[in-house]
């Protein structure tokens, strides 16, 4: 029903991952939870190479939850899914693609145990898996921005680079002061999304002043 | 496991509904996109989400890819919640619970044995019982709440009109116009940075996770 909102996309995707046991001695749900565990986290992430991601998640559903009690039924799935979440800008086929051509290897590791997932050897081919695997979005919300990355990287950029001037530059005459911006607004270059900027997954500042 | 991302949560609820409910559910969620934004303004107040979503499940949709992958049958139908957002746990549901109560029952009150957002005890533990602790989580920017994306645009934007508009003026013209334009983007403006550690328990995550990455890169690759 709403998978978008605006320029921003929710991608919601249930890959069932194949029952059984490698090797005799771990069960593949296991083996790709801790492959997901074992990634590096923020700028360290393979979605930190994945044009455009705002947030992304993986986790596994083991099954689902019963509630307690007589008058509830009791459910058990019978497949382990490895659910993959995203919410990015932009158009779900190109999105898919740069996350091929960017973490490859990644995808392959962590997918490797999902069922089918063994017909897939290109770009084109996981577009199509992780589409058999998408479920619509119900409700959809953005409480934040839709804009491309780069975009909110260097707005993000901008914001904390102004606000450190206009801190240091407090109480200055009227001729050093614009002086000093005209200087400012030289370094950060507007015009230029790719730098000076934020890197996605960024942890640490360098201030300016 | 790794529900914190920089300033961000990352939340995931399973919950369980009758397969008939579920589709009234989703005449529900529809009629809130339709009508948007009069009942999703409770969320909009709620500022510290940066993006929430609602996916219903049905029992007969889990997806089923090969023929050697076991059918599901399933009594109930699921609705999956996920939400980003700034803050720790009990910030979020309190925030939840307080201002959009309503909302929250509208949204949740044909899941099975849900108990309604008020008391704020009984939707705690509801919530909690059905959380799934996510494997890997990440944010874009870390450093950044909801609202610091939000006015960082603003101020992009504005500053970008503010060079152009200021080329004409003598210094004294100048000075006047920035301490206006400060005054004007006083709300967007603000240093960013790491957030405080939100728990104890969070702390301890990033030890096992510290610990889990410099065994992979030991393996030297993500082999199990």
């Amino acid at each position: 029903m709403a998978n978008t909102f605006g320029n921003s996309y929710g991608l919601t995707t249930l890959c069932p991952l194949i029952n059984g046991v490698h090797d005799e001695q771990s069960s593949y749900d296991k083996i790709t939870r801790r492959r997901i565990q074992r990634l590096e986290e923020d700028a360290g992430s393979p979605f930190a190479r994945i044009p455009n991601t705002y947030f992304a998640r993986l986790f596994i559903l083991n099954d689902v939850f019963f509630q307690q009690g007589n008058d509830v039924a009791r459910d058990h799935l019978k497949s382990k899914y490895l659910v993959f979440t995203s919410n990015f800008h932009g158009e779900l086929e190109p999105y898919l693609t740069g996350m091929w051509n960017n973490a490859e290897a990644d995808i392959r590791s962590l997918w490797q145990y999902a069922v089918a997932f063994d017909k897939v050897q290109n770009a084109d081919d996981f577009v199509a898996y992780i589409k058999k695997c998408q479920l619509t979005t119900t409700l959809f919300f953005n409480g934040s921005n839709d804009v491309a990355l780069k975009e909110q990287l260097k707005a993000l950029y901008v914001k904390q680079a102004f606000s450190e001037f206009a801190l240091a530059h407090q109480g200055q005459d009227a001729t050093a002061l614009r002086t000093a911006f005209n200087n400012f607004m030289a370094e950060i270059k507007l015009d230029d999304l790719n730098q000076p900027s934020w890197t996605p997954g960024q942890t640490r500042l360098q201030n300016m002043y | 496991m790794s529900n914190v991302a920089g300033k961000a949560y990352g939340m995931n609820v399973l919950t369980p509904l009758r397969w008939w409910t579920a589709l009234w559910q989703k005449l529900i969620f529809w009629v809130v996109v339709k009508t948007f934004p009069y009942f999703l303004k409770g969320l909009l107040t709620l500022s510290l989400i940066h993006y929430a979503r609602w996916t219903i499940i049905n029992r007969w949709s889990f997806p089923r890819l090969d023929k050697s992958q076991p059918k599901e049958k399933l009594s109930y139908s699921y609705m999956l919640f996920e939400s980003n957002f700034n803050g720790s746990w009990d910030q979020y549901i309190d925030s939840f619970s307080f201002a959009i109560p309503s909302g929250l029952d509208m949204f949740w009150r044909w899941n099975i044995k849900y108990p309604k957002s008020i008391p704020l005890h009984d939707f705690y533990n509801y919530i909690r019982f059905n959380q799934i602790e996510s494997g890997h989580y990440y944010n874009a920017y870390p450093l950044a709440a909801a609202n610091d994306v939000k006015t960082a645009q603003k101020l992009f934007t504005n500053l970008g009109t503010f060079q152009q508009n200021i080329a004409n003026l003598n210094d004294e013209e100048f000075l006047q116009a920035y301490q206006q334009f400060l005054a004007d983007n006083q709300h967007s403006l603000g240093s960013m940075g790491e957030s405080p550690l939100m728990s104890a328990s969070h702390e301890l995550v990033q030890e096992h996770q510290h610990a889990n990455i410099m065994m992979a890169r030991a393996a030297g690759k993500q082999e199990a």
